[in-house]
């Protein structure tokens, strides 16, 4: 603590370090990660700069959500992508609900790979149903036994299971991404919450499909900035590439589609 | 134990049994039925065994007659040997020359656990006779004197002191030998009575008239060569009982007792080098029924804790409790399979590049015991041009399937199984469609690559493969989505359209 000083000027510094420094303790009151806690950067500056820990924090809950149910590839596409950039050297946890492989079919291993995630060291978990999903996730996150978890959710995720949740990745710092359904309620302790739509691919001179691209919303970042951007996958590199801001484009089609106007 | 045959005869017939009036089981033989068991008021009436039931008419009157039923008895043997591993669990059934109507109990070694020899035998007749079982009981040193004292010793429960095998076993009949019938008539013409009157013949003659049967089944008897039982399941290296005071029944407790018990095994294991893979739990009810719950583990371990977290998952797990009735009164851990592991590693504080092996073990177990074998798994790739049988999901093993660094080049994320049929609206016959209707919406397609063509495996002989021709479709909200057709537009019948997967 700082002792109160006599002169005005002193007092009024001395408030400012202090609101200073009470800001600093703020996000760890919240359960946020700290801004210097690691993360997995898009290596981008503009998305990066949103986010406090200037990518992706592990140790914390990461939110996906298509912009509609049709978009649900595009969604987990993304996450499996932030995956594959953070080249992960320990397992990951790939938590699939059966209704989830129903509605969207079940992830393919050649799919992964061209995205550049290896399907090798990844481990699957088919889950009977959102409960068993849950469990699953909340155990490979206290265990501590894989690098990071990605949740294919099929129901939602209440403010106290989503807070157990990201405890629990903060407990052994494990990379946490849940994909939920595009009309369920957002997870209340998410640090990042993002918004996912395909958008048309990069094509080649010759017609060819060549770049993985969505509109990428930011909805919400803990003291972070929301933003949107088209985003796009270089498969080569496997790593994202910006290729426009999204300020002004018409949102895609989609009961989800003002919702992602209201974010930009 | 011909009082067990009765018994199980009697649960399934419909009509009532008087136990107080005599009572025989029927089975056929040459010559006309024959008694195969009969019960103490049959016995005090004067009947015995293999008599004719004829006769058996003419001598009693009111006598109840029942088929025998081999099956059921030989079912019901079965699980009186189950419910006896309580003791042991290296228990054999008789074998058909023995009478099939008992069983060996190896109690080697185990006999403290229930408080010495005669403390065990008493225990056992007590709990029997609660069943309503009559049994006769013999503790020796070899399994051919215990079989000839259960069966033609004079009293109900028989503790041979080690080394006296001779010395029981000599006063009983020649047919406590366990010898054929028609080697035991013989014995008996030529005056062999007893066993004591063969024990001092010279073994050669014997073996010449007899065969060498006679002359194994004495040595047998007396320990002068081993007798290998086969028991019903084979015994684990590993084991560890527990009878307790008090029946449980509550979870908490048979995670508690199961830690207990993994305790007890630690030594052992230690010493040999080796942690648990596979752990079977046994757990006696006091009716007598019994219980099992199998863990199997990603890597070896030794830790109790983690054994009893697994214990506790599993328990917990839909199917996994077993019914506690009016409680357990013993429980038995098995180590049913063990494999080596690195010193201590897994016991003390895991270093931290092992430490995350076996943490990522620890997980694979948790998500096992609660979820089965099954609901965790790995996606192998698989030399095939098909797409649907280019990877396999298959439960987790230890390891990591290596992909090949260059796959095929355009491939969804997500694949449906079945492929789902897409509404062209138009038949369509070379050229992607322009627009398709897929799950009641309607896609304009934008964009479309292709045709991958991919042939049938003729060399597998499936009926009714044709070949597809596959497109990425691009519609013009930017859903990329991987369609092909079936069949060629030559063909009579249109082609139809799938749509197989989905792209990120």
């Amino acid at each position: 603590m700082l002792m109160p000083s006599a002169q005005g000027l002193d007092q009024a510094l001395d408030r400012n370090a202090r609101i200073a420094r009470l800001r600093l303790l703020l996000p760890a009151l919240e359960g946020a990660p700290p801004a210097d806690a690691p993360a997995l950067p898009f290596h981008l500056l503009e998305v990066d700069h949103a986010l406090p820990a200037r990518g992706l924090a592990v140790g914390a809950l990461h939110e996906i959500a298509p912009a509609g149910d049709s978009h649900m590839a595009a969604a987990f596409g993304f996450a499996a992508a932030c995956l594959a950039g953070a080249g992960f050297k320990t397992p990951s946890l790939l938590v699939v609900p059966n209704r989830f492989v129903g509605a969207y079919g079940a992830p393919y291993g050649h799919g992964l790979h061209l995205l550049g995630l290896d399907p090798g060291h990844l481990l699957i978990f088919t889950a009977g149903d959102h409960k068993a999903a849950l469990w699953a996730a909340e155990e490979a996150l206290r265990s501590g036994g894989v690098g990071s978890v990605l949740a294919l959710l099929t129901g939602p995720l209440d403010l106290k299971t989503s807070r157990r949740l990201h405890l629990a990745a903060a407990s052994t710092g494990t990379f946490l991404t849940v994909v939920r359904p595009a009309r369920a309620e957002p997870a209340g302790a998410a640090v990042s919450r993002w918004r996912i739509a395909a958008a048309p691919a990069r094509r080649c001179r010759f017609d060819g499909f060549e770049g993985t691209r969505w509109r990428v919303a930011l909805e919400r970042a803990r003291n972070g900035r929301a933003g949107s951007w088209l985003m796009e996958w270089d498969h080569g590199a496997h790593r994202f590439r910006v290729a426009g801001a999204l300020a002004g484009e018409a949102p895609p089609a989609g009961p989800a589609g003002p919702r992602l106007l209201r974010a930009g | 134990m011909r009082r067990l045959l009765r018994d199980q005869q009697a649960r399934g017939s419909s009509a009532p049994v008087d136990d107080a009036t005599p009572l025989v089981l029927a089975v056929d033989a040459a010559g006309g039925p024959c008694i195969a068991a009969l019960n103490e008021a049959a016995e005090r009436a004067g009947l015995s065994s293999r008599g004719r039931i004829a006769d058996a008419r003419a001598l009693v009157s009111g006598l109840q007659i029942r088929p025998a039923d081999p099956a059921a008895d030989d079912a019901a043997l079965r699980r009186l040997a189950l419910w006896a591993m309580r003791y042991t669990p290296t228990v054999a059934l008789w074998s058909e020359p023995e009478g099939a109507d008992g069983l060996f109990l190896d109690v080697t070694g185990g006999t403290h656990l229930f408080g010495g020899e005669r403390a065990l035998l008493g225990d056992l007749g007590a709990r029997l006779q609660r069943f309503g079982l009559s049994a006769r009981l013999a503790l020796a040193g070899t399994p051919g004197a215990a079989w000839a004292l259960a069966r033609f010793g004079a009293r109900r429960a028989t503790l041979v002191p080690a080394g006296g095998e001779g010395e029981a076993v000599s006063p009983l009949p020649v047919e406590a030998l366990r010898l054929p019938e028609d080697v035991a008539i013989r014995l008996r013409r030529l005056g062999f009575k007893r066993v004591a009157d063969l024990m001092h013949e010279p073994r050669a003659p014997l073996t010449t008239r007899f065969g060498r049967i006679l002359v194994r089944r004495l040595d047998e008897a007396f320990g002068r060569v081993p007798e290998a039982i086969v028991p019903l399941s084979p015994p684990p290296a590993y084991s560890a009982a527990r009878p307790l005071l008090e029946p449980i029944g509550t979870q908490a407790a048979i995670v508690a007792v199961t830690m207990d018990l993994m305790a007890d095994l630690l030594p052992a294991l230690e010493r040999d080098g080796v942690g648990a893979r596979d752990l079977r739990l046994t757990l006696h009810r006091v009716d007598g029924e019994t219980a099992t719950v199998d863990l199997g583990l990603a890597v070896p371990t030794r830790s109790p804790a983690h054994v009893g977290r697994l214990m506790q998952l599993k328990l917990e797990s839909p199917d996994g409790a077993p019914d506690a009735g009016h409680g357990f009164e013993l429980l038995r851990l098995d180590v049913t399979a063990a494999e080596p592991v690195a010193t201590r590693q897994l016991v003390l504080a895991p270093s931290p590049e092992s430490g995350a092996a076996a943490r990522f073990a620890g997980l694979i177990d948790a998500l096992r015991q609660r979820f089965g074998e099954a609901s965790v798994r790995h996606l192998r790739p698989r030399e095939s041009h098909i797409p649907e049988r280019a990877v396999r999901s298959l439960a987790y093993e230890a390891g990591w399937p290596a992909w090949p660094e260059e796959g095929p080049a355009l491939r969804p994320l997500l694949i449906l199984s079945p492929p789902e049929p897409a509404d062209t609206l138009l038949p369509d016959r070379d050229e992607p469609p322009q627009r398709f209707r897929w799950r009641g919406i309607l896609h304009h397609v934008a964009h479309a690559e292709g045709p991958e063509r991919i042939a049938p495996e003729w060399w597998r002989g499936r009926i009714g493969e044709v070949t597809r021709d596959y497109y990425l479709v691009e519609d013009r909200a930017g859903l990329r989505l991987w369609m092909f057709r079936a069949g060629r537009p030559a063909l009579p019948a249109p082609p139809r359209w799938f749509v197989h997967g989905l792209f990120a």
